[in-house]
């Protein structure tokens, strides 16, 4: 009767050294380079230098074919990477999204030239990906997009708008979702196709949005009639919505999802470990509880999408229930700061206080919202 | 899942699918035709040997092994001492005693406890299924010495009122025969055991709970259209499933080596986490169920009854987070560093 199975992994020692490796990195790499550590550094802290020196640790397409300069090493040991990364608030926004999705959708289904082309830059942490999903007028409703591709003699001419790409002003390529056929309303997930565009190309656009924190790392990407080769189809032309579900689950599925904010617990724990309440004590015990509970779910997917399994929806269970985790602890570090009013804590407690708060709104859209992650449990518990 | 425990699982299925119901549960009396037929089948098949040593007359299996076997019996809502018995009969079998082909059931809540000459005398406390076992199994301390003492069943019981129609009693005993007794060893913890197989039993009856809300939204209909095409209930469902399966998830910290089940950190963090479960599942439910949920009738409420009463035991989930909340802090560590050792 087990609904929804999250196998137990269990952590060896290879991978309990490969964490004490990163963590000596980080300290050392951050010291010589002063690296300010950040709370939601996956989306907000971009550092291409960094990057490079994550790519020559061979930290970056592990899971890739050596063939095409990845490392062959395990989903496992990308998973303990990426959490040390996170907790360390390390600056990992630039290559975030091509060592997280985009490689593994071009080493799944690009073609020869694609992956010798481009996975080499991606495991060396000198080639950045933007995502291509979302649109002004398609948000949740991914399948309503508006890009079309035509066909041309020499190839494709794209032409649209994509919305909320995060980092595009700093990626040399986005992984576009666009129509190559009408919209067919009885079959709206058919006529879809995937394709790898090249940002420098003529006929882009790249637009920034401030978000309410006033930053800008996100944009509006617009193709006027870009021209694109043959060779820019990613995958099956027509399979477009087939391939973009697999990447979701990448997108969800990752430990960014409950620890784009363990810097703010951690400084917190650091402040108020001797003043803490019963009741912060309480509260801090259900903090421990609820993080370890998704490490393990988490860890699991990883486990799960190394066997080639298809763990899409329990993607969507770590995506909504991580949202929950870190929306939650926000309001806890309030009741846990044991009356001491806000004023007087430190001011890096209070700055990374203050960016937490202003973006967690965020947490619950970007990467689909909670009301499409429940949409996908109730449709696979056959409610809908 | 090793081969061994697929075939266990197979067999108990099958028996718990013939014999227990919501009849069952509503009407268990010891000298019951159900109650004896089950017994009989459990018994025989040697079910409640599982943890029991082999050269003991056991099937030698681990307590990582009977995991799935306490999660059916719990999706059962199985209203006897049967895994008690497995996990009295596997603390016997630790202090190498032979065991038993009795229901036994078992309690470490004991007051003024006198020894003499074979016999106990003394009080005993929310003792589970006490009038359908025949021994009980308590660990308990004399002279700043703990025991492990089985012993005969005797004396008057007194039923305590509980959430659940799991029936616990308290009882008074005079002189009462004891069949075994041994010092507890240090490692052995009764009582984080028991509060781990409560959560693995919570887990259960939560996947049990979420399976009923599926069947009964997906028939009744409401303003012409099954309830399931609702998307307030779908919300409430797609909830219940997310804090299963994040229940499930918890127990990870169980498994893969038996020590863990004495463990405190491992214990603290499923004993919460199924703990706040718990208790969403319980609103929820019972809110898409509507009336039909709040009647004895049905079987919604056996099994919510269970969660509240096991979220109650041994301290409920907010006694356990200010526990894990000091275990971290005095161990003088990172958060990150308690997290991964």
């Amino acid at each position: 009767m087990t609904y929804f199975n999250f196998p137990h992994i269990e952590e060896d020692d290879n991978l309990k050294n490969l964490r004490n490796d990163v963590k000596s990195f980080l300290k050392t790499t951050f010291n010589s380079n002063n690296i300010k550590p950040q709370a939601d550094a996956w989306m907000y802290s971009a550092n291409p230098e960094f990057s490079k020196k994550l790519g020559e640790k061979g930290w970056l397409g592990m899971s890739f074919p050596k063939k095409y300069g990845g490392r062959e090493k395990t989903m496992l040991e990308r998973y303990v990477i990426t959490e040390e990364l996170l907790v360390a608030g390390a600056p990992v926004a630039a290559h975030w999204i091509a060592d997280r999705q985009s490689g593994s959708q071009i080493i799944r289904y690009g073609t020869e030239k694609q992956k010798k082309e481009i996975i080499p830059k991606i495991s060396s942490g000198e080639c950045f990906f933007a995502i291509g999903m979302s649109e002004p007028d398609s948000g949740s409703d991914l399948a309503s997009v508006k890009t079309f591709a035509k066909k041309t003699a020499d190839g494709w001419e794209l032409t649209g708008r994509k919305i909320w790409s995060t980092g595009a002003h700093l990626s040399h390529y986005m992984i576009v979702l666009a129509r190559t056929e009408k919209l067919d309303e009885k079959n709206r997930h058919s006529g879809l196709s995937q394709f790898l565009v090249n940002l420098k190309l003529p006929g882009v656009e790249i637009n920034p949005i401030e978000d309410m924190t006033h930053q800008k790392h996100f944009n509006e990407t617009v193709f006027n009639n870009v021209k694109l080769n043959k060779d820019a189809l990613l995958g099956e032309e027509g399979m477009g919505w087939q391939q973009v579900v697999g990447e979701l689950a990448l997108e969800r599925s990752g430990p960014e999802r409950f620890l784009s904010h363990y810097i703010l617990l951690d400084n917190f724990i650091s402040e108020f470990r001797y003043k803490m309440s019963e009741m912060g004590i309480t509260s801090l015990g259900k903090i421990i509880s609820e993080l370890q509970t998704l490490r393990m779910m988490s860890f699991s997917i990883a486990w799960m999408i190394q066997e080639k399994k298809s763990p899409d929806v329990q993607a969507a269970f770590v995506k909504e229930a991580g949202n929950v985790f870190e929306k939650k602890l926000i309001e806890t570090i309030r009741e846990m700061s044991n009356l001491i009013p806000f004023e007087e804590w430190s001011s890096s407690l209070k700055s990374l206080f203050q960016d937490a708060t202003l973006r967690i709104p965020a947490n619950s859209l970007r990467g689909g919202t909670s009301e499409i992650m429940r949409g996908i449990i109730s449709k696979q518990l056959g409610l809908r | 899942m090793k081969d061994e425990v697929k075939i266990i699982l197979d067999i108990c299925d099958k028996i718990l699918l013939k014999n227990v119901d919501h009849h069952l549960r509503l009407n268990l009396e010891p000298n019951s035709t159900q109650f004896k037929t089950l017994k009989d089948e459990i018994i025989s098949s040697e079910l409640t040997k599982l943890l029991v040593k082999e050269d003991l007359g056991g099937a030698g299996m681990t307590l990582n092994d009977i995991i799935p076997i306490v999660q059916l019996s719990a999706q059962y809502g199985t209203p006897i001492p049967f895994i008690e018995t497995i996990i009295s009969n596997f603390l016997l079998s630790e202090l190498n005693i032979k065991p038993e082909n009795d229901f036994i059931t078992l309690t470490n809540k004991t007051e003024n406890i006198i020894i003499k000459k074979d016999k106990i005398s003394g009080n005993f406390k929310s003792i589970p299924y006490l009038n359908l076992a025949e021994k009980i199994l308590v660990e308990t301390e004399i002279k700043n010495q703990k025991y492990i003492i089985l012993f005969k069943k005797g004396g008057k019981l007194k039923l305590q009122k509980n959430f659940l129609s799991e029936p616990k009693f308290d009882l008074d005993a005079a002189e009462l025969e004891i069949i075994s007794m041994m010092e507890k060893p240090e490692q052995m913890d009764i009582q984080n055991l028991l509060i781990n197989v409560r959560s693995i039993q919570s887990f259960g009856a939560m996947e049990k709970i979420l399976k009923l809300c599926i069947e009964y939204c997906s028939q009744r209909k409401q303003f012409g259209r099954t309830l399931s095409k609702f998307q307030m209930i779908q919300n409430h469902i797609s909830e219940i499933a997310l804090e299963v399966a994040a229940s499930g998830a918890s127990l990870s910290t169980l498994k893969n080596n038996n020590k863990n089940f004495y463990n405190l950190k491992n214990t603290a963090i499923p004993k919460i986490r199924t703990g706040i479960a718990s208790g969403k599942v319980i609103a929820l439910s019972h809110q898409v169920h509507g009336a039909m949920g709040f009647t004895k009738e049905y079987e919604l409420s056996y099994f919510t009854k269970a969660l509240n009463s096991w979220r109650n035991e041994f301290g409920n989930e907010i006694y356990w987070q200010n526990i894990l909340g000091k275990l971290f802090l005095n161990q003088n560590k990172n958060l990150w560093e308690f997290l991964n050792h």
